[in-house]
């Protein structure tokens, strides 16, 4: 198989999952109490797109993957130290707001245009991968309109597996209802793959990655585009949830007492 | 007065899905002009199946290549249906087929879009979650055309009688740009594997306590299998599980086979629905349980009595061995059934 | 297992703290200068390079001098200090063990009528406490405000994530680092012309070098601490300038100091020291700083307000008593972990820093010369610099300070008093004992409040539920029970899970382990169980009596490493195996 590919993923950042949010009326809308200070992380499923991307990669000699990120600078720095030392990438980077409560459209806007500028990007091996969804605005929607503006119409969202045929056919597995996939096969390139957790588990760190990557998105970083989100959203409110139940602790029963109890709350209508 | 154009696609049955005539009857709550616009292999039956749902008219793509679900001919249908009704709000179920389309759609109208729309008012606020279930918003858009998809249990189902309806069938050409991608089938889950059932009544979690050393020091994760497959079998319940869990095979430990990341809930994993939720062996921490949002009783078995159980995320925390607790509680159960 | 991978670089750094801080941040802008500029590589064990360090209040000359325009607002949780005060707390509860002289200090200032809230402010402040014109900063907002001056220059890189396991030694050199095992892949070896070991005084790496190249004469690692500290939302109405700070003694106990620092934003930091010379087996931090911040003076402050974040970690208290050798062959140590730590002043993260300027230095003067780094020119370009400055004096004069401690407060308080005032020339004199030969039996330290027999009951208790017995015994001699709201006062394990809460990262093995299995058998004071910060540690309630580690609890504060109550041999290394591991708090700010 001689195929290579170029692999986009635009992959955003999120508050590491471990911490408390609270939303908070800022000048532009709505933010994360501490925005600025809470930990972050790579949006976890667009991170499983960037390890899909990195297997595929190592799979296809000659293949490369590029991360476009758009994420306020000094935080996507910040998660850089952690993905740059598990997948080999060059990042292209655009210095903006990364928080939820922004319109998925202006952000597409602003990926598709930073993808445009990759110099030499060929449509013929181009895979643009992402999350199918956010942890943060959780919509779902930011990479069909990024690859409208591309001008790809072969979109799959959900996916959890990708095949390369010996005709370089691309057999993709995406959730559909039901707990089932839908298979579909794709001619070749150009397509969107939004994926969901896929079949590889997190890579382990390595050293030599992370210096290798380092070269590169050091210098991204310096040069990333300031850029700048309008929005049409106006918010009537944004609130947590009330969360907090009565737990009842059931601590010195019998494990038959227990299971009875179990037994007859599950077997209820 | 806005224009609303309630969008559709056609189950494999030329039939309409719940969550497709919830968001039907959602539609028909904002009042306004109402157009109906259907796609499918064939949309009569879909057609007269909403006969009497108030649609000043019905407009139709249909042909074989619209009977599957895809994005470059799904988007092309959609958009000449939106086109064609000139609409000033488009509302949808967020079925896997349209989530994956309409924002593209959108983008080519030059319309705002708004997914996973949890509830929706009669002036168009529109309530979604944020952070994965963790902060909730509403809001408002001055746009148009602005599109919005509904999620499943939004609204009630659209139960009106069948009649015969009129459709308009809106042309779209079917270029080899379009057929690029074939759609072979849908597949099953492996038949060992153990997935989410959206309809069972209740949710079983396992967590990862399941997989450690217990009071002997040993594992038994083939007892702690069997435990959990009897569960599912005679409480016909879904199955999810932590994260842990299905992450614990990427550090060379025993794992459950009939798990696989299809079953994680939690941050990353889905967030079902059903009426009640038993996690066992499970911490009960902040990202496992934001996919808990929308399960309604929860109860927990841990040996934990300061997991995350006990902090307000369940109704009532068991503290003792899941092993004992579910081997009686299946007991139990067989005897009831 | 697959093959082990290595690499080279040409300085391999470890742990991020305030001292690879300041040696990276004065190494780095030199570096350009070179043709080929040498690669500098920095491993970070925490998840993030701002995760599981601390707050401190601190005069940053160190910090001055390498950002001589330093704008304190780019920081956040970052303030200039504008108001020190000194405090003596009496005891409101009367739960308090006071010996003789404490309760005639404790009964004439009643009678003075000095008390206000049970608090009596010291008409001054000794000079050698000030902190005028320093820093309150958040060490974990300032580590990755740190941090990314410095990736951002892209002359080097720092690597949270990835514990480092061991140095590697050839002979008497260290010739670079083995990073931990994760998910059955073997660490990688990094070989560099020069390892820089700051990870502190309870990181593998130092006290690897330490046991196989050996300390110096006189060296004693023997008096620890453990800081525990919360991060706290000041409730509405109580209005306090950033930058006020407060001192205190005398409360919950005499041995355990405490602290009251106010951030911008209407935060503020709230924290106690608990040290090895206070000989209660049953040592729990986080009881005590809970009783602390309930003093009538400090709830002034806080009540109403919310528990952001907490955290905790060890603080050899040994100093400059504590320094090893300073360098080696291809190695030199920096910060905590080489006894730069004032004990007299109270101040670490100053002197760590500059410890690490002073090394930046050296190293450039060694590249310019293209020297390589052996023991002999290491010693040159860095030790001369460090012996030759304020933290070689200040270290010393500092040395003995605290000692008078091991014979009790008042003796203690004097002969810091002396030390300051003298320069170090006058201290009270007294062996410096470890923790497995100072503390007693539960049995004996609570003989005069508790029968033996009850004890016995507790104990039972405690091990049936698998609980630790601090909060018992201290609820049973007179402690009043902690009233939980919710918001401020919170359960241990609540507050695991506040602002970030702890976690294991995946892949790494235990890496706290029980050495010598039949002395935890036969160990009934368990001093790791209760002193553990994360309660991570817990007795074992499934029969044996050897405990059990949970590392998704372990906030790695290394309390347990020198709480053990058995030494295993004569250096003084104790039955707790204290390894690189990864995770650990998720919080940035505490």
């Amino acid at each position: 198989m001689a195929n290579s590919y170029q692999v986009v993923v635009c992959g955003g950042i999120v508050p590491d999952p471990l911490q408390t949010l609270e939303p908070v009326a800022g000048p532009a809308g709505p933010a994360l109490k501490n925005e600025m200070m809470l930990p972050a992380v790579l949006d976890p499923w667009a991170g499983h797109a960037l390890y899909e991307a990195a297997a595929l990669a190592r799979k296809f000699p000659g293949s490369k993957v590029y991360l476009v990120s758009l994420a306020p600078k000094a935080k996507l720095q910040q998660v850089m130290m952690t993905i740059a030392q598990r997948v080999p990438l060059e990042l292209v980077a655009l210095d903006g707001p990364g928080g939820g409560f922004t319109d998925s459209a202006e952000t597409a806007a602003a990926l598709a245009g930073a993808i445009q500028g990759i110099a030499g990007l060929d449509r013929s091996k181009l895979l643009l991968f992402g999350g199918w969804e956010s942890a943060s605005r959780g919509a779902g929607s930011t990479m069909q309109m990024v690859a409208e503006r591309l001008g790809i119409v072969d979109q799959f969202q959900g996916v959890d597996e990708l095949q390369i045929g010996e005709d370089g056919s691309l057999r993709i597995l995406e959730r559909v209802e039901g707990g089932q996939h839908q298979v579909s096969v794709c001619d070749a390139p150009p397509a969107l793959l939004g994926w969901a957790t896929g079949n590889l588990g997190e890579p382990a760190n390595n050293a030599q990655v992370g210096m290798q990557n380092m070269r590169t998105i050091m210098p991204s970083l310096q040069k990333a585009k300031p850029t700048q989100l309008k929005s049409g959203i106006a918010f009537a409110s944004v609130a947590l949830p009330k969360l907090q139940r009565e737990t009842r602790i059931v601590k010195d029963a019998s494990v038959d007492e227990i299971a009875k109890e179990i037994a007859d709350w599950a077997a209820a209508e | 007065m806005e224009t609303i154009l309630f969008l559709a696609h056609t189950e494999a049955d030329g039939g309409l899905a719940k969550a497709t005539l919830e968001a039907l009857e959602a539609a028909r709550a904002l009042g306004g002009v109402l157009i109906a616009g259907l796609v499918g292999a064939s949309v009569e039956a879909a057609a007269n199946s909403i006969a009497g749902c108030g649609a000043s008219k019905i407009l139709g793509v249909a042909g074989e290549a619209f009977g599957e679900s895809r994005y470059s001919t799904d988007a092309a249908a959609a958009e000449a249906i939106a086109q064609a009704a000139n609409a000033t709000v488009i509302v949808a179920a967020h079925t896997s087929r349209w989530a994956r389309a309409l924002p593209g759609v959108a983008q080519r109208l030059g319309a705002a879009v708004d997914t996973h729309v949890a509830a929706l008012s009669a002036d168009l606020k529109a309530t979604r979650w944020y952070y994965r279930q963790r902060i909730e918003g509403v809001i408002e858009r001055a746009a148009r055309p602005r599109v919005i998809l509904l999620d499943s249990g939004c609204a009630p189902a659209y139960a009106g009688a069948p009649g015969a309806a009129a459709v308009e069938l809106v042309n779209v050409e079917i270029t080899p740009a379009l057929q690029r991608t074939r759609v072979i089938g849908k597949q099953a889950p492996k038949a060992e594997q153990q997935t989410i059932r959206p309809d069972a009544a209740i949710l079983f979690v396992a967590g990862a306590g399941w997989t450690k050393k217990q009071k002997d020091g040993q594992t038994h994760v083939a007892d702690a299998g069997k435990l959990i497959l009897d569960f599912i079998g005679s409480a016909n319940s879904s199955l999810g599980s932590s994260k842990s869990l299905v992450d614990l095979s990427g550090e060379g430990q025993a794992v459950l086979p009939f798990l696989s990341h299809l079953n994680q809930v939690g941050q990353t994993g889905s967030t079902p629905r059903h009426p009640k939720g038993l996690a066992t062996c499970c911490h009960g921490e902040e990202p496992h349980v934001v996919g808990w949002r929308f399960i309604k009783e929860r109860r927990a078995v841990n040996l934990d009595a300061n997991c995350g159980w006990a902090r307000g995320k369940a109704d009532v925390l068991y503290v003792a061995d899941a092993f004992a607790v579910i081997a009686k509680v299946n007991e139990l159960l067989k005897a009831k059934s | 297992m697959e093959e082990r991978p290595s690499m080279e670089v040409d300085i391999v750094c470890v742990g991020f703290g305030p001292a690879m801080g300041g040696f990276l941040t004065t190494l780095t802008p030199a570096l350009a200068e070179f043709p080929e500029a040498p690669q500098v590589i920095c491993y970070e064990r925490a998840d993030g390079v701002g995760f599981g360090v601390s707050g401190v209040v601190t005069r940053a000359r160190g910090i001055r001098q390498s950002f001589p325009d330093l704008d304190v607002s780019q920081i956040p949780m970052a303030a200039t200090v504008k108001q020190e005060k000194v405090l003596y707390l009496l005891d409101p509860v009367g739960a308090s063990r006071r010996s003789k002289p404490v309760k005639a200090l404790d009964a004439a200032l009643r009678t003075a009528g000095h008390s206000d809230r049970f608090a009596v402010e010291l008409p001054y402040t000794p000079e050698f406490l000030h902190k005028t014109n320093g820093l309150i900063l958040s060490i974990g907002q300032f580590n990755q405000w740190v941090s990314e001056q410095l990736m951002m220059t892209g002359m080097v890189q720092v690597w949270p994530g990835m514990p480092v396991a061991e140095p590697l030694i050839e002979d008497d050199a260290v010739t670079g680092v083995r990073l931990a095992d994760q998910g059955g892949m073997p660490g990688m070896d990094i070989r560099a012309k020069l390892t820089v070991v700051g990870d502190g005084p309870v990181g593998p790496v130092g006290r690897k070098i330490d046991e196989v190249l050996g300390t110096p004469p006189g060296f004693e690692r023997n008096e620890w601490a453990v800081g525990s500290k919360m991060v706290i939302e000041l409730p509405d109405g109580v209005d306090l300038e950033p930058g006020f700070v407060l001192h205190t003694m005398g409360y919950p106990e005499p041995e355990i100091f405490g602290f009251f620092y106010v951030h911008p934003d209407r935060l503020a930091s709230a924290g106690i020291f608990v040290p090895s010379w206070f000989d209660n087996p049953v040592r729990t931090s986080y009881r005590y700083l809970q009783h602390f911040i309930q003093h009538p003076y400090m709830e002034q402050f806080v009540k109403g307000g919310r528990l952001r974040s907490w955290g905790a970690k060890s603080l050899m208290e040994s100093g400059r008593r504590g320094e090893p050798f300073l360098c080696g062959h291809g190695y030199a140590r920096i910060g905590e972990g080489s006894g730069s730590t004032n004990v007299l002043t109270g101040s670490g993260v100053d002197e760590a820093w500059t410890t690490g300027i002073q090394l930046a230095e050296g190293v450039i003067e060694l590249l310019r010369e293209k020297a390589p780094f052996t023991r002999d020119n290491l010693d040159r370009a860095y030790v001369t610099r460090r012996r030759s400055s304020w933290i070689e004096t200040e270290g010393r004069a500092a040395e003995h300070a605290r000692n008078g401690f091991q014979k009790g407060f008042i003796r203690g308080l004097v002969g810091m008093g002396l030390a300051g005032v003298t320069k170090g020339n006058i201290v009270v004199h007294a062996e410096v004992k470890p923790t497995h030969e100072r503390v007693g039996t539960i049995e004996d330290y609570f003989s005069d409040r508790i029968p033996r027999e009850e004890i016995a009951k507790i104990r039972e208790q405690a091990k049936a539920d698998g609980t630790p017995l601090h909060d018992l015994l201290m609820d049973r001699s007179g402690w009043p029970p902690i009233e939980y709201d919710g918001q401020l006062l919170v359960t241990h394990q609540d507050a695991l899970l506040m602002g970030g809460k702890v976690q294991a990262s995946g892949g790494f093995e235990d890496h706290v382990r029980f050495l010598r299995q039949e002395l935890c058998e036969d160990c009934v004071t368990q001093i790791c169980v209760e002193v553990c910060s994360g309660e991570a540690i817990a007795p074992n309630k499934d029969g044996g009596n050897v405990p059990v580690f949970d590392k998704e609890k372990c906030v790695h504060c290394g309390a347990c490493m020198w709480n053990c109550a058995h030494a295993v041999d004569a250096s003084g290394r104790t039955n707790i195996e204290f390894a690189a591991g990864g995770g650990g708090l998720h919080s940035a700010e505490n």
